[in-house]
C-alpha cells in the first residue's frame, strides 16, 4: 500500500485531570477500512474530534499526505477531505435531503445569482445514487427516514464535499454507525463500505467487535489513551482477527469465555407479574398479549417499526395504548404518566440515558435517590445521613466507580452512567424493569458487568423486559423471546441455557 | 464533550463580592462604617427576599417577570389597609403574592406556556390590579406607624429587616435543601424529561416554585412599602431586573438546575453592595443601571449552561 493519506504522531491532549492521549501514532492508509475500537475512556472519541478540528491537540503533529497540517476547525478538516458521520447525525431534520446535502456550499448551483433548484435536485441525485440511494427523493423531509439512510445521506454528502474540495482519496470517519441500525442495515452498510473504498479511506469506530474485525482491514486498539496494538489482516480474504486477542488487547486481560453469563440463567417463576392483554395503538402495533413471570427475561425483538418501541412506552406509562389491558400482579392498571407505572412497580431504564435517564449536571448521589426522597426522610426534612448511605449503598451495590458521591454523573464513563441508571430504579424496588438497549455504547467490561446484574436481578425475583443492541444479546440474555412484525407479535421462542436457537432462525421470523 | 468546572460559580461571586467591598471602601472610607452597612442590610432585606423567591423558578428552568407588579400590589394594598386591619394587613399581603404565585404557576404548567410569556401576562394584569386600587401614591396613616415597626423596628440592637431576612433564609435554606421539594425543582432544571420518566409530579413542584416565588416577592414588597412608609403601582417595577440579577449574580444558571438559596444569598448581599457603594462613591442612577446591566449580562454569559440550549434566541 501507499504512502499513508493521514498520519499523526506523538499526539498527546490533556484535560484538566486527565490525560486522554499519551503520545498516540496513528495513520490512515489509501483505500482501507480501518477500525478503531477501545473501552469507553480510552482516547476514541479525543482521537476522531482532533481528527476533525474539534479539538487540537497540545503535543504532536498532523501530516496530510505528506504535509503538515494544522485543524482547527470542521470546516477546514473537510476542505483537507477528512468528515466524520456522527453518531447521533447532525442533520437539520425540518430540511429536505437536498438542502441538508449542499447545506452552506450551494454556491456552485447558482444560475443568474440564484440558487438552481433543478440543478441541485440532478446533483442530489447522482450523489445518492453514489451511496445506493436511488430510490430516494431528494425533496423528502430528513426526519422522515429511517437512521440507516440519514448515515447515508451524510455519507454522501461528505463525499460531495471531498469533490468540491478536489480531494482525492477522502477520510470518512464513521462514529458507531452500527447502534442505530437494524441487522439487514448493517449488512447494506458494510457492502456499502466495501465499494466506497474505492474512492476513500474509512474509519470505523464500533463496540461491536465481531463486525469490526469481519469487515476492517486493520483494527487499531486503544487502551487509557496509549496505542496498545494494531491487528491486521494480511490480505482481504484472509481470515480475521480472533475476537478475544481484541479483547484481550483492549481490556488487559481476557473476559470470560462465556457469553451473556448463560450459566446464571434461572427458571422463572409461575407467578403472572405483568400481564398484558389485546393492547393497541394505531399506526403502532396491535393485539399485543403478553405474560411476564416473575424472575423472568423477556427479551422484546422485532425491526425499527415493529412496534416494539411503541409497546415498551405504553408499559411504562410514557405513551397511552389506544385499548387492551395491562394487569400488575392481578391488578389492572392504566398509566396516565410514567408516574402510574412506578406506583405500582415497574420501572424503565431508557435508551438514551443522557437525556432520559440522568440528570448530567447533578452529582452521583442526587441521581440514585432521585425516586426514593420520600423514604430518606427524617420528619419532614430530607436526611443528609440517610441520603449520603443510601446513595454509598446503591453505588457499592452497583459497582459503580465514581471518584465521589459529589461528582456530576455526566463525568462518569457511559458504563458507569448506565449502571447509575440502573442503581436508581433498584433503589425504587421495582418489580418489574423494562431495558432499552441496556448496553448501548458501554464498553465490553461494563457490558459483562450489566449482563451478571441483569441474571441476579433475575435470580432474584424481577421481571425483565429487554431490548438489546445486537439478536446475539436478546437470544444470549432471554428466557423467552417475543417477535414483532409489522406491529403484532409473530412468534415466541424458547431460549433455555444451551438450548438457544441459532439467530439464523430467529432472523427468518424478524424479517 | 466533558468539560469540568474549575471554578465554581460560588467562588467566583465571592471573590466578586470582596472586591467590591475593597474598590467602594478606597473609594469612601465610611463604606464600612456601622451606619452605612445597616443601610445596606436593610435594602439586602429587600433583594433577599424577592431574590430568595425568583430562584426557586429559576431553578426549575423558568423565569418570573411578575415579582414586580406582586411588590407593587402588596405595597398598595398594605397602605389601604393597614389602618384598618393592623396586624392582619401582613397576612393578607402575603396571601396575595403567594396566590399571585399559584396562579402564575397553574398558568405555566396547566397551559403549557413558557413562563417568560406567562409571567408577562400576569404582571400586566397585576398592575393595573394596583392600578384600580390607587392610581396614585398612598402614604401609611401615621396611626399605623406601629404596626409597621413590624418592619422598621429593632430588638435591641438588631434590626427587625435582619431578623425578617434570616427568618426567610432559614425558610427557603430549609425548603431547597432539606424537603424533597427543593430537590425536585432541581432536577426539573436539570433533565425535565428525564424527571417526567422517573414519575416525579413535574406540574406540582413546579407550582410551588412559583408559590414560593409570589411568597418571597410580597414579603419583599411588605419591607419595602413599609420603610418608606408608601405604597404605588409602580413601586416594585426595579426589583424584575434586580431579582434576576441577584439570582444571576449568585451563579445560578438561567438554564436552571444548578445554584441556589446560598448563590442567592451572596447575591443579593453583592447587589446590595454595589447599589449603595455606587452611590457612596458618587455615581448617579443613571450611571448605576449601566453598571447593573453590565453585570448581569456577564454574570448570566459565565453561568450559562449552553449545553442544553441549541441555538440561542
Amino acid at each position: 500500500m501507499g504512502e499513508p493519506v493521514l498520519r499523526l504522531r506523538g499526539i498527546v491532549k490533556r484535560f484538566p485531570g486527565v490525560v486522554a492521549l499519551r503520545g498516540i501514532d496513528f495513520e490512515v492508509r489509501p483505500h482501507e477500512i480501518l477500525g478503531l475500537v477501545g473501552e469507553n475512556g480510552a482516547g476514541k472519541s479525543t482521537l476522531m474530534k482532533i481528527l476533525v478540528g474539534l479539538e487540537r491537540p497540545d503535543e504532536g503533529e498532523i501530516v496530510l499526505r505528506g504535509r503538515p497540517v494544522v485543524l482547527d476547525g470542521p470546516e477546514t478538516a473537510i476542505r483537507h477531505g477528512i468528515g466524520m458521520v456522527f453518531q447521533e447525525g447532525c442533520m437539520i431534520p425540518n430540511l429536505s435531503v437536498l438542502d441538508n446535502l449542499f447545506l452552506c456550499h450551494e454556491d456552485g448551483f447558482t444560475r443568474f445569482g440564484l440558487l438552481s433548484p433543478r440543478a441541485m435536485a440532478e446533483r442530489a441525485r447522482e450523489q445518492l445514487a453514489v451511496v445506493g440511494l436511488t430510490d430516494l427523493d431528494p425533496r423528502q423531509q430528513m426526519s422522515e427516514l429511517s437512521p440507516a439512510r440519514k448515515q447515508m445521506v451524510e455519507v454522501a454528502r461528505l463525499l460531495w464535499l471531498s469533490e468540491l474540495y478536489q480531494v482525492q482519496n477522502p477520510t470518512l470517519i464513521l462514529d458507531e454507525p452500527t447502534t442505530v441500525l437494524q441487522e439487514g442495515e448493517v449488512r447494506i452498510l458494510f457492502s456499502l463500505l466495501a465499494k466506497l473504498r474505492e474512492r476513500a479511506s474509512i474509519v470505523f469506530i464500533s463496540h461491536r467487535l465481531e463486525e469490526v474485525v469481519q469487515h476492517t482491514d486493520r483494527v487499531y486498539v486503544l487502551k487509557d489513551g496509549e496505542h496498545v496494538g494494531t491487528l491486521e489482516r494480511p490480505a482481504p480474504d484472509a481470515p480475521a482477527p480472533e475476537v478475544p486477542g481484541v479483547v484481550r488487547l483492549m481490556v488487559g486481560h481476557e473476559l470470560s469465555a462465556e457469553h451473556y453469563r448463560e450459566s446464571m440463567q434461572t427458571e422463572p417463576g409461575q407467578e403472572v407479574v405483568l400481564r398484558a392483554r389485546g393492547l393497541r395503538k394505531t399506526g403502532a402495533f396491535r393485539d399485543f398479549s403478553l405474560d411476564l413471570h416473575a424472575g423472568e427475561i423477556v427479551g422484546l425483538v422485532g425491526l425499527l417499526g415493529s412496534g416494539k418501541e411503541e409497546v415498551c412506552r405504553c408499559l411504562t406509562g410514557a405513551e397511552r395504548p389506544d385499548g387492551g389491558s395491562i394487569e400488575v400482579r392481578g391488578q389492572r392498571v392504566r398509566f396516565a404518566s410514567p408516574k402510574d407505572a412506578i406506583a405500582v412497580g415497574v420501572g424503565c431504564v431508557p435508551i438514551d440515558r443522557r437525556s432520559d435517564g440522568l440528570a448530567t449536571t447533578l452529582d452521583v448521589a442526587d441521581n440514585v435517590n432521585l425516586l426514593v426522597l420520600r423514604r430518606l426522610l427524617a420528619g419532614p426534612f430530607l436526611s443528609p445521613r440517610r441520603e449520603r448511605e443510601s446513595a454509598e449503598h446503591w453505588v457499592r451495590e452497583c459497582l459503580i466507580k465514581a471518584p465521589s458521591l459529589r461528582t456530576p454523573c455526566g463525568n462518569l464513563s457511559g458504563g458507569n452512567q448506565q449502571k447509575l441508571v440502573i442503581a436508581k430504579w433498584l433503589a425504587a424496588q421495582v418489580q418489574v424493569l423494562i431495558l432499552d438497549h441496556p448496553t448501548r455504547g458501554i464498553d465490553v467490561g461494563a457490558k459483562d458487568e450489566i449482563y451478571a446484574r441483569i441474571r441476579t436481578l433475575a435470580a432474584s425475583g424481577m421481571s425483565l423486559l429487554i431490548m438489546c443492541d445486537t439478536l446475539e444479546e436478546d437470544i444470549g440474555l432471554s428466557n423467552r423471546l417475543v417477535v414483532m412484525k409489522d406491529g403484532a407479535i409473530v412468534r415466541e421462542i424458547a431460549c433455555a441455557p444451551r438450548r438457544k436457537p441459532p439467530p439464523v432462525e430467529v432472523v427468518s421470523y424478524v424479517v | 464533550m466533558k468539560r469540568s468546572r474549575l471554578v465554581q460559580p460560588l467562588t467566583i461571586s465571592l471573590a466578586l463580592l470582596v472586591g467590591l467591598v475593597g474598590v467602594f471602601t478606597l473609594g469612601n472610607p465610611s463604606f464600612l462604617s456601622a451606619y452605612n452597612v445597616s443601610t445596606i442590610l436593610n435594602a439586602v432585606a429587600i433583594l433577599l427576599a424577592v431574590g430568595l423567591g425568583q430562584v426557586c423558578v429559576i431553578l426549575t428552568g423558568g423565569i418570573d417577570l411578575s415579582v414586580g407588579s406582586i411588590m407593587s400590589l402588596v405595597s398598595v394594598v398594605l397602605m389601604m389597609t393597614v389602618g384598618r386591619l393592623g396586624y392582619g394587613a401582613y397576612p393578607l399581603v402575603a396571601l396575595i403574592g403567594l396566590f399571585s404565585g399559584l396562579l402564575n404557576g397553574l398558568i405555566v404548567s396547566k397551559l403549557k406556556i413558557p413562563s417568560f410569556i406567562a409571567t408577562l401576562g400576569t404582571q400586566g394584569v397585576l398592575v393595573s390590579i394596583a392600578y384600580l386600587l390607587s392610581a396614585g401614591p398612598l402614604t401609611a396613616a401615621e396611626d399605623a406607624y406601629g404596626v409597621l415597626d413590624f418592619v422598621n423596628g429593632h430588638l435591641g440592637p438588631i434590626q427587625a429587616t435582619w431578623i425578617i431576612s434570616a427568618v426567610m433564609l432559614a425558610l427557603y435554606y430549609a425548603m431547597q435543601r432539606f424537603m424533597p421539594l427543593g430537590r425536585q425543582i432541581i432536577y426539573i432544571g436539570a433533565n425535565e424529561r428525564m424527571s417526567w420518566l422517573a414519575g416525579l409530579d413535574i406540574d406540582r413542584a413546579r407550582i410551588l416554585a412559583f408559590a414560593f416565588s409570589g411568597f418571597g416577592a410580597a414579603v419583599a414588597g411588605i419591607v419595602l412599602s413599609a420603610t418608606l412608609f408608601s405604597g404605588y403601582p409602580t413601586m416594585g417595577l426595579p426589583y424584575v431586573l434586580n431579582s434576576i440579577a441577584v439570582v444571576v449574580v449568585g451563579g445560578t444558571a438561567m438554564t436552571g438546575g444548578a445554584g441556589g438559596v446560598l448563590n442567592t444569598v451572596v447575591g443579593a448581599v453583592i447587589m446590595g453592595v454595589i447599589q449603595n457603594g455606587l452611590t457612596v462613591i458618587g455615581v448617579d442612577v443613571y450611571g448605576q443601571q449601566v453598571f447593573l446591566g453590565i453585570l448581569v449580562i456577564i454574570a448570566v454569559a459565565v453561568t450559562f449552561d449552553r449545553s442544553k440550549v441549541a441555538i440561542i434566541k
